[in-house]
C-alpha cells in the first residue's frame, strides 16, 4: 500500500467520523436544551471548545448565539472542521483511492456529499429541520460503515480506515464528555442533581449509547457511572477503551510498528490506572486532556511509521 | 407522445440509425421497436435517472476554465448508435492492420530509419516532428511495440464510408466512459439487453492488464503494474482511477515512485519501498521524467528514462510513440501501411493537404473556406479552423499561421460527419458523432468491440470533444445473423 494512500484513506475516515460527531453532538445539545431545569443555564460556545474551534469561530462571529455556532459548525466553509467541510474534504480525499476501496463506497460517500450540500441550508433554519438532516448525515454515514464492513476484504486498506475512525472516535467520546462540565448549574442541590441527570442522558444519547448502559449499567445515570462507562467499558464501540483495542487489534494486522503499538497499550494501560471514582471536576478535565494527549502521541507514532515516506516528498517539493 | 421519425431530417448527413425512408436500419431495428413501446415521457424519465446515476456513480470529468477547474458530470445521451457486426469485422482488422503499421514504423524511425532512406517518408517531416525524441534512439522495446495503447477516431461520410481521422498513440482517454455508458444503459434498458444481442465490451480492463503485464521485466504471476496519473486536476482523473481499480493496480502519482542506485522503480508503502514492474502512464512524455526532458516537471520521476532504458520497468505507452500522433504523419499512414505489411489500408484516411508542400499549401490557402485545418500537434479539438464556419479574420489569422509555419499545419475537406437521434427537448434530433475505438497490441492486438461514440449535443456542430460541450452515447454491435 503506497504511503500516500494510507495516509489518505485515515484521513478520510477521521473526518468522516468527524462529521458524524459533530452532528451527534448538535443534535444532543438540542435535545438536552430543551430538558434544562429553571436555573441552569448552557452556553453554545461549549460545542466550541469541545471541538477546539472557539479560536477560528471568533475570527468570523461576534458572539456564540444558538444560530451563530450552528452555521460555524455546520456549514461555514471557512471551518475546515465543519460538517460540510469535512465531508467535502473526505469525498475529494477518496477520489485519490477510489481503486482500494468497494466500487460502491464512493457512490456512498458522494451521495453523502450531494446530501449534505444540498441540505445544509435547511439545517440552519429550524430546530427541527436541523434534526432531521444531521440524522440524515448519521444515517448515511453509518451505511457507509455497514457497507465496508459487508463487502470490503480486510486488508491493509481497511486497517487504516479502521484506524483512522478509532482514533477520531475516541477522541470525540473524550470531548463530549468534557462538554458537560461547561454548563452551569442550579444553585439547589436537587435541581442540579436532576439537571446533571438530564445532561448525561444527552451525552448517552449523542453516542447511542443510553439503552446499552441502561442495560449493563443500570438506570441511574449518576457522572461517575457514566464516565467510568465511556472511558472504561470494553464492549461498548464509542467507549475509549474499546476503541484502543480495535487500533491494537488494527496495528497488528499492518505491517510491524512497535512503536505505534507501545503508544496504545500505554494509553491503555494509564486509562485503566485512572482513578475515576474519586475524580473532582477539575481532575476530571484533566484526565481527559491526558488522554486526549495519548491519543495524540499514537497518531504521532503511526505517522512517522507508515506516512513518512510519502511526508518526506511533500517536505521535499 | 409516442416516439415520431417522420419529422426527423437529417438533411445530407448519412444518419447511423435511420435510413432515406425514415425507417430504422436493419441493426437498429430492435431498439426502435422497443422504443416505439415507450412514450416520451417514459424516455424522459429513464434520462433523469440515469443522470441521477451519472451524479451518484461520480462520472465526470473536469474542464479547466478561468473560474478555476470544474468537475463536470459526464453528458450523456440515451439512444444507443448501433452498427452490424459485420461492418464491425471489417473495422476491427482494419484497426488492427493500423496500429501493427505505426508500431512497425515507430520502432523504424528510432532505429534505422529505413522508411526514410527508402524514400517514403520525407526527413523533413521527421526533423519538423516535435513528438520526436531523440533520447529514445537505439531502444527496441519488447516486441517491439512502443504505442500499446491507442485511440482511433473514426467518422463517417454522407456517402457512409467510414474514415479514420486521427490516431491518438500518446496518452488516449475516453475507455472508462465507454465501460461506465454501457453499465448506464443495462441500469436503464435491461429488457433490451435480453431481446437484442448486442456484443459485450467489458473484457477491456483484462485485456489491459493482459497488455501490461506482457512488458514486465520480471516473469511474475502477478507483476506490481502502476497507473501513473499527474493528480486529481488533469481532466481525465476519473478514468486514470476507474482503470487501476478495474485492473488492480495502483494508482500512482509521480512522486510516489522513485528509482533507486540499481535503476529500478519502486513505490513508497507503508513498509517501505516496493518495486514497480509496468508503469501505464497517463502522463505526457514531456513531463516524465525531469532528468531527460522538462526539468521543471513536478509530476515525473527523475530516472524513469533511465530504468526504461535498462530494462528494468516496461513504460506503455513508450516514451517517444507520439512521434506517429502527429496530423502530419497522419497523412503518410496509407503509405506506411503498403511500406511495412503489403497491404492495402482496410479503413482509408480522410484526403489530407499537407502545407509543408507548395502546390497543397496554395490549394489550402486558395480554399480555406472549405477545409478544416488542423495544426499538427495539437489534441482535443483545440487550435483548429472549420473553414465553413469561421469569419473571414480568423481565415486571414490562419492563412498567415500557416504561410508562417507551413509544417505544423494540414487539412481536409469538410466531412458531413454522421449522425444518430439523440434525445434532445423531448424529442429525437439528429445530432453529429464520432467513434473512438481503443487498440491493444504487445504480445497480442485487440480492439474494443466498438467503442467510444462522442457526439456533439449542439444542433449543426462538428465539435464532439467533451472539453467542448460534447457528450456520448453508448455504442452497440449488433450481431444481426442471431437476431
Amino acid at each position: 500500500m503506497l504511503s500516500r494512500v494510507a495516509e489518505n484513506l485515515y484521513w478520510m475516515t477521521r473526518y468522516l467520523e468527524r462529521a458524524e460527531n459533530t452532528a451527534r453532538l448538535i443534535n444532543s445539545t438540542t435535545q438536552v436544551l430543551l430538558d434544562l431545569p429553571r436555573g441552569a443555564s448552557f452556553g453554545w460556545d461549549v460545542l466550541l471548545k469541545v471541538a477546539g474551534l472557539d479560536t477560528p469561530f471568533s475570527e468570523h462571529y461576534p458572539q456564540a448565539d444558538e444560530e451563530s455556532v450552528v452555521r460555524f459548525l455546520i456549514r461555514d466553509e471557512d471551518n475546515p472542521s465543519s460538517l460540510l467541510s469535512s465531508i467535502r474534504y473526505a469525498r475529494e480525499n477518496s477520489r485519490t483511492f477510489r481503486e482500494v476501496l468497494p466500487m460502491e463506497i464512493w457512490e456512498r460517500i458522494n451521495g453523502l456529499y450531494l446530501y449534505i450540500r444540498d441540505n445544509a441550508i435547511h439545517a440552519t433554519q429550524s430546530r427541527s429541520l436541523r434534526y432531521q438532516v444531521l440524522n440524515g448525515v448519521i444515517e448515511r454515514r453509518q451505511s457507509i460503515i455497514g457497507l465496508l464492513l459487508g463487502s470490503m476484504s480486510q486488508d491493509v486498506a481497511y486497517q487504516f480506515l479502521k484506524l483512522g475512525r478509532n482514533l477520531e472516535r475516541a477522541d470525540m467520546t473524550t470531548r463530549i464528555i468534557d462538554a458537560n462540565s461547561a454548563v452551569c448549574l442550579p444553585e439547589e442541590a436537587a435541581l442540579a442533581v436532576t439537571a446533571r441527570e438530564r445532561l448525561w442522558m444527552g451525552t448517552l444519547n449523542a453516542l447511542s449509547a443510553y439503552q446499552m448502559y441502561r442495560r449493563h449499567i443500570g438506570v441511574h445515570v449518576r457522572t461517575r457511572d457514566v464516565v467510568h462507562y465511556l472511558l472504561k467499558d470494553p464492549l461498548f464501540p464509542r467507549t475509549v477503551h474499546h476503541c484502543l483495542t480495535e487500533i491494537e487489534g488494527c496495528l497488528l494486522r499492518l505491517p510491524s510498528a512497535t512503536s505505534a503499538l507501545d503508544a496504545v497499550r500505554e494509553a491503555r494501560s494509564r486509562l485503566t490506572a485512572l482513578p475515576l471514582e474519586v475524580l473532582e471536576e477539575v481532575e476530571l478535565a484533566e484526565a481527559l486532556d491526558a488522554i486526549q494527549a495519548d491519543l495524540g502521541a499514537i497518531h504521532n507514532a503511526v505517522a512517522q511509521h507508515y506516512f513518512y515516506l510519502h511526508q518526506q516528498t511533500q517536505t521535499a517539493s | 407522445m409516442r416516439i415520431e421519425l417522420h419529422n426527423y431530417d437529417h438533411q445530407t448527413a448519412y444518419d447511423e440509425l435511420i435510413g432515406v425512408d425514415r425507417n430504422p436500419r436493419p441493426a437498429a431495428r430492435a431498439l426502435f421497436e422497443h422504443l416505439w413501446g415507450l412514450d416520451i415521457a417514459e424516455l424522459d424519465a429513464r434520462r433523469a435517472a440515469v443522470e441521477a446515476a451519472i451524479m451518484t456513480m461520480g462520472i465526470t470529468f473536469t474542464v479547466y476554465s478561468d473560474a478555476g477547474n470544474i468537475d463536470r458530470a459526464w453528458p450523456f445521451d440515451i439512444v444507443p448508435r448501433v452498427m452490424s457486426r459485420r461492418e464491425w469485422d471489417r473495422i476491427d482488422a482494419g484497426l488492427k492492420q493500423r496500429l501493427t503499421a505505426l508500431n512497425l514504423f515507430i520502432n523504424d524511425l528510432y532505429n534505422d530509419q529505413k522508411i526514410v532512406r527508402d524514400g517514403v517518408f520525407p526527413a523533413e517531416v521527421l526533423a519538423g516532428s516535435h513528438n520526436f525524441r531523440p533520447q529514445c534512439q537505439g531502444i527496441t522495446p519488447r516486441f517491439e511495440v512502443w504505442a500499446h495503447v491507442c485511440g482511433t477516431d473514426l467518422v463517417r461520410d454522407r456517402d457512409g464510408t467510414l474514415y479514420v481521422l486521427e490516431d491518438n498513440l500518446r496518452v488516449p482517454s475516453g475507455v472508462s466512459y465507454m465501460l461506465e455508458n454501457r453499465q448506464l444503459m443495462k441500469r436503464l434498458f435491461p429488457e433490451l439487453f435480453q431481446a437484442t444481442p448486442i456484443l459485450p465490451v467489458d473484457d477491456y480492463p483484462t485485456r489491459l492488464y493482459d497488455t501490461l503485464a506482457a512488458l514486465s521485466p520480471r516473469p511474475l504471476e502477478r507483476p506490481v503494474i502502476a497507473v501513473l496519473t499527474p493528480g486529481i486536476f488533469n481532466s481525465a482523473y476519473f478514468e486514470h482511477s476507474y482503470l487501476a481499480q478495474q485492473m488492480g493496480a495502483d494508482l500512482v502519482e509521480g512522486s510516489d515512485l522513485v528509482v533507486a542506485e540499481d535503476d529500478c522503480v519502486y513505490m513508497k508503502t507503508i513498509s517501505g519501498l516496493q518495486r514497480v514492474d509496468v508503469i501505464y502512464r497517463r502522463i505526457d512524455d514531456d513531463f516524465l521524467d525531469p532528468e531527460v526532458f522538462r526539468s521543471d516537471s513536478v509530476l515525473g520521476v527523475p530516472g524513469l528514462m533511465r530504468a526504461w532504458r535498462a530494462g528494468k520497468v516496461g513504460i506503455a505507452n513508450a516514451p517517444g510513440a507520439g512521434v506517429a500522433d502527429d496530423k502530419v504523419v497522419y497523412a503518410f499512414v496509407p503509405k506506411i501501411i503498403r511500406y511495412y505489411l503489403d497491404q492495402e489500408p482496410i479503413i482509408p484516411n480522410v484526403p489530407s493537404y499537407l502545407c509543408m508542400f507548395d502546390d497543397e499549401r496554395d490549394y489550402v490557402l486558395s480554399h480555406l473556406d472549405e477545409l478544416v485545418v488542423k495544426p499538427a500537434n495539437e489534441s482535443g479539438g483545440y487550435g483548429m479552423l472549420i473553414g465553413p464556419y469561421a469569419s473571414a479574420e480568423e481565415r486571414a489569422r490562419f492563412a498567415e499561421l500557416i504561410r508562417a509555419n507551413p509544417r505544423n499545419y494540414m487539412a481536409q475537406p469538410t466531412l458531413s460527419i454522421s449522425t444518430a437521434p439523440t434525445l434532445v427537448d423531448h424529442r429525437l434530433e439528429p445530432r453529429h458523432l464520432d467513434l473512438r475505438p481503443f487498440v491493444l497490441q504487445s504480445d497480442q492486438l485487440y480492439a474494443t468491440t466498438g467503442g467510444l461514440t462522442r457526439v456533439a449535443m449542439r444542433a449543426g456542430s462538428l465539435v464532439v470533444n467533451s472539453s467542448q460541450g460534447g457528450g456520448s452515447k453508448d455504442t452497440w454491435i449488433v450481431d444481426e445473423e442471431v437476431m
